[in-house]
C-alpha cells in the first residue's frame, strides 16, 4: 500500500507528507498544542442510581446498569480511583444518574484523579472544591424541558447555579424537535457569558420516539450549527468538522469505527485496552462498555463518543492540509470542552470537509 | 533515507524517531531494546503509535494500517512490517 494522495481541483493528484502539512507554522503550533494531551486515558463512572428529574430518552434508565446497587462508601471509591490510576487511567468522567446527588463521592474522585468531567443536569450546584469540567445538559427551551424532562425553569436555574463558573460548559443536545430553539437558548447563555457546546441526540437501543433524528433533521441541525459557529465565536466551543462528524447520515461508528470496547474486541491498545464503564456498584462489563452505554450504535452521534473516536483517527486525517486542520479543530474543541484550563483557539478550517473515505453529508 | 533492506538500520531509525517524537529519556537509539514491549513496558499508546506511523510514512513511503497497530508492539516488528511493505511496493 502506498501513501495517500489528494486531488487538488484542476490539478494532478498531490501526495502530502506529514512534515509538509505541519510545515505551516500555524498548523505546527496547533499540532504541538493538542498533542501534549495525548496522555489522556479515560474511563467513566456512574456515581449513583438516583436522579432528581426523569427525562424522555434518558440513557441511564435503559439496560441493566440502572439496577446496580449503589455503593456510597467514599473509601471504596478512593480505593477504586487509586486502582484506576495504577492501571494508567488519567481522566475520569463522572456521569449517571446524577452525580451532583453524590458530591462526597465526586470529591473523593477529584482528590485522587485531578483531571475529569462531570455530566450533570445543573439543577444542583456541585461544590467548587471539585475542580472538574461540569457539563450541563440542555435539551431545548424551558417549555420543551418541561415537556421532555418534567422540570420547570431549567435554563434559569442552570444559569443561576453556574453563571461565571469556569468549570461549566452548557451542552445543547439537538433532538428532532428542538433545532430552532437553540437560537433563543444560546442568546440567553451568551448574554450570561456561558460557554456552550453542541451535541446530537442519539437514540437508546430500541428507542423510536419523537426525539430520534431523520436525514432531514440532521441536515437542518448541521446548517444551524454552521450558522452558530459564525454567530457566537466567543461562546461556542465547536468547529465545522464537528458539525460534519456529528450530523453525517452515517453515524460515528460507520465513519470512524468506534474504538470503545463495546464495538472493539481488541484489548491490545487504546480504548479497547484501558476503557471501563463502571456502574454505581463499582462493577463493569466489557461487553457494555462505551461512553454512553445502551445507545443504539448505528445512531450514535454523541459528543462524548466523537471526542474519543474522531480523535483516535489521527493517521487517516493526515492526508492533506484541510483534512488535517479540520481534525486539529475537532481535537482543539474536544480538549476545551473536557479539560479544565484548556483554551480553544480559532478554527483553522472555516468550511466543512468530508470525513476520510466518505463524502460530505447531503443537504 | 535509510536503505529499507537493512533491518538493523531500520530498527535504529525507528528508535531515533520514537525518542525524538515521544521525548523519551534515558535511552539512545543504540540502547533501545528492539524487543521491548512498547505498550506494556514503554507505555506507548495508540495516539503515540499514530504519530510514529505518520513520520514513518514520510520516511519510507508506506502506510501502516490502523488495524495493524495492535500487532506492532515492539520496534523489531515495526521494522519487519516496514520492510515487508517496501518490498511489496517494489513488486507492485
Amino acid at each position: 500500500m502506498q501513501v495517500q494522495t489528494h486531488r487538488v481541483e484542476g490539478t494532478q493528484e498531490k501526495t502530502w507528507k506529514f512534515s509538509d502539512i505541519i510545515g505551516d507554522p500555524v498548523v505546527e503550533a496547533r499540532w504541538e498544542k493538542v498533542r501534549r494531551y495525548f496522555f489522556l486515558r479515560e474511563s467513566t463512572y456512574d456515581m449513583t442510581n438516583r436522579c432528581n428529574i426523569r427525562c424522555d430518552g434518558c440513557y441511564y434508565y435503559e439496560g441493566a446498569k440502572q439496577f446496580a446497587h449503589e455503593n456510597g462508601n467514599p473509601a471504596n471509591w478512593r480505593h477504586l480511583m487509586k486502582d484506576e490510576k495504577a492501571r494508567g487511567i488519567t481522566y475520569v468522567v463522572l456521569a449517571g444518574a446524577e452525580p451532583s446527588l453524590a458530591p462526597e463521592l465526586c470529591q473523593v474522585c477529584f482528590e485522587e484523579m485531578p483531571l475529569g468531567a462531570i455530566a450533570s443536569n445543573g439543577l444542583r450546584p456541585i461544590p467548587g472544591s471539585i475542580n472538574y469540567r461540569i457539563h450541563i445538559s440542555v435539551w431545548g427551551d424551558d417549555e420543551t424541558s418541561l415537556r421532555v424532562r418534567k422540570a420547570k425553569d431549567m435554563l434559569v436555574r442552570q444559569i443561576a447555579n453556574y453563571q461565571g463558573d469556569p468549570r461549566a460548559v452548557f451542552v445543547y443536545t439537538f433532538t428532532r424537535d428542538n433545532i430552532d430553539q437553540i437560537h433563543g437558548v444560546i442568546e440567553v447563555l451568551a448574554r450570561h457569558r456561558c460557554k456552550v457546546t453542541l451535541n446530537v441526540f442519539s437514540s437508546p437501543v430500541g428507542y423510536n420516539g419523537p426525539l430520534r433524528h431523520t436525514l432531514q433533521s440532521l441536515s437542518r441541525t448541521r446548517k444551524t450549527m454552521m450558522a452558530l459557529i459564525s454567530q457566537y465565536p466567543e461562546n461556542l466551543l465547536f468547529s465545522p468538522y464537528s458539525a460534519v462528524a456529528h450530523t453525517h447520515m452515517v453515524g460515528l461508528h460507520g465513519l470512524y469505527s468506534c474504538s470503545y470496547p463495546r464495538m472493539n474486541t481488541s484489548t491490545a491498545i487504546g480504548l479497547g485496552r484501558s476503557f471501563r464503564q463502571y456502574r454505581a456498584d463499582l462493577t463493569w462489563d466489557r461487553g457494555a462498555a462505551c461512553c454512553v452505554p445502551d445507545t443504539d450504535c448505528n445512531d450514535c452521534r454523541h459528543y462524548a463518543a466523537g471526542s474519543a473516536v474522531v480523535t483516535a483517527r489521527l493517521f487517516r486525517h493526515a492526508s492533506d492540509p484541510d483534512t488535517f486542520k479540520s481534525w486539529l479543530d475537532y481535537v482543539d474543541t474536544y480538549l476545551a470542552v473536557w479539560v479544565m484550563g484548556y483554551e480553544k483557539d480559532v478554527n483553522l478550517c472555516d468550511h466543512m470537509v468530508a470525513p476520510p473515505g466518505h463524502d460530505l453529508p447531503e443537504d | 533515507m535509510t536503505h529499507p533492506n537493512d533491518i538493523s538500520k531500520i530498527i535504529v531509525r525507528i528508535a531515533e524517531i520514537m525518542i525524538d517524537e515521544l521525548k523519551l529519556e534515558d535511552v539512545t537509539p543504540e540502547t533501545f531494546d528492539p524487543e521491548i514491549d512498547l505498550i506494556d513496558e514503554v507505555g506507548i499508546d495508540s495516539m503515540d503509535l499514530a504519530t510514529i506511523a505518520l513520520v514513518l510514512r514520510d520516511e519510507y513511503g508506506i502506510v501502516i494500517d490502523e488495524d495493524d497497530y495492535p500487532k506492532l508492539n515492539n520496534i523489531r516488528l515495526i521494522a519487519e512490517y516496514i520492510q515487508k511493505r517496501v518490498d511489496e511496493g517494489k513488486q507492485g
